[in-house]
């Protein structure tokens, strides 16, 4: 640490406020580079490239930048409490909802769960089983099977919880999930376009495959509109059923591994604990934007929904950029190289089963 | 993301701040629809 002996005075709170002040702005620099660089662009030979790099790209970028930037002047750990990615990126989800039909997600709903349900049994099984054979210990690879499996970094929050699981080996699951989420944004919608997949099963794909809720976002939001629709369907589900997989960890580990970790709490209670409550709000803005609608005068509610996605577009750009400023490999490297060879592994089997349930199941899709 | 650590401290705390955090993001998230279907947040405030 190189910040001075009067900086490290200040509490916790301010510093957390000027990490939210960092954030934003980046955040603004890279709604300005989004709406400034196809401009120059336009009419050259880079109109093409100035075009197609979106929001996500400059807001990872930048945020990257920052974090190097910030890492080298030892201020990035005190302003860390201001990256609030969870945050920012369930709101920016909540405001997602308003903008999907709920038909839509009634329509989606069931091979969304269909494919998560599968995709969470074989991967988590196969990480679980791999994590054993590569020797790692139990509640790590509880953890690293969550993480792959289900939601990234809150599903290996949760499952830490339910294991008691080390707060290093919750450090090191979150920022392998970052390792390998950041090349899947560019990698998977680009795969999708190589391959020509309708745009429903593109989504299902991003939903399904990539981990963090943040990164499946960024990467709709590349891949197109209704990708991203689709995507956030099917993710939202798998953060739906997070609750189901964390009791069911607790009850393994108080039962098999760890009788001293027993809980006394009902089950209803722990999976109402456990569960994702922005899931309400998605589910409650689809469905008052889907009222108004219906409500109002096309221009009126366009004009609406065009402000509330404005926003949106916002909130996902402060949670892009905290995840590049939240990057950082140092934990990666104590704990060796098998974790990282069973998370490569059952992200490989991840990517190959969402896309096998994803062309099963909405390849015929139509909203 | 969780900050490295020495020793065997758990991981439990978090479930608190998440459950703050989650719903933070649907409280704010409503009052942002709202008032942007009630046309207080006017078409081209968001910069």
């Amino acid at each position: 640490m190189t910040a001075s002996t009067g900086t490290t005075r200040r509490s916790p709170l301010l510093w957390a406020l000027l990490g939210v002040v960092a954030v934003l702005a980046l955040s603004a620099v890279v709604r300005w580079l989004s709406k400034a660089v196809p401009a120059w662009t336009k009419g050259t030979g880079l109109e093409g490239v100035g075009a197609a790099i979106e929001y996500p790209v400059y807001a990872i970028l930048l945020g990257l930048l920052g974090n190097a930037v910030l890492g080298a002047t030892g201020l990035r750990d005190r302003l860390s409490g201001g990256f609030r990615t969870e945050f920012f990126i369930k709101t920016g989800l909540v405001l997602l909802g308003a903008s999907i039909n709920l038909s839509v997600i009634a329509q989606a709903a069931g091979p969304a769960l269909v494919q998560s349900v599968l995709l969470i049994s074989i991967v988590f099984g196969f990480a679980w089983w791999l994590g054993g054979r590569a020797g790692l210990d139990d509640k790590l690879r509880a953890l690293l099977a969550s993480a792959v499996a289900i939601c990234g970094v809150s599903a290996a929050i949760a499952a830490a919880g339910a294991v008691q699981a080390k707060k290093e080996q919750l450090a090191y699951s979150a920022s392998l999930v970052i390792v390998f989420a950041l090349p899947s944004i560019f990698l998977v919608p680009w795969l999708a376009e190589l391959i020509g997949l309708p745009a429903a099963v593109a989504g299902a794909w991003i939903g399904g495959n990539i981990d963090t809720t943040a990164a499946v976002t960024a990467a709709g939001a590349l891949a197109g509109e209704q990708q991203l629709q689709i995507a956030t369907i099917v993710k939202v589900t798998q953060n739906a059923l997070l609750g189901v997989v964390a009791v069911a960890l607790t009850a393994y580990f108080a039962l098999r591994v760890d009788r001293a970790a027993a809980t006394t709490e009902p089950v209803a209670r722990q999976l109402w604990r456990r569960f994702p409550k922005f899931v309400l709000g998605f589910l409650a803005t689809s469905v008052i934007a889907t009222v108004y609608l219906a409500a109002v005068p096309a221009a009126e509610g366009k004009a609406a929904i065009g402000v509330v996605n404005d926003l949106r577009t916002w909130f996902l750009i402060l949670a892009f950029v905290s995840i590049g400023l939240e990057f950082r490999v140092s934990t990666l490297r104590q704990a060796g190289w098998r974790p990282v060879g069973v998370f490569a592994a059952a992200t490989v089997v991840n990517l190959l089963a969402a896309l096998g349930l994803a062309a099963l199941l909405f390849w015929n899709f139509s909203a | 993301m969780a900050q490295q650590n020495s020793g065997d401290e758990t991981a439990s705390p978090p479930p608190s701040r998440r459950l703050d955090e989650d719903w933070l993001a649907v409280v704010v998230g409503l009052a942002l629809v709202a008032l942007a279907l009630l046309g207080v947040i006017p078409t081209g405030l968001v910069p």
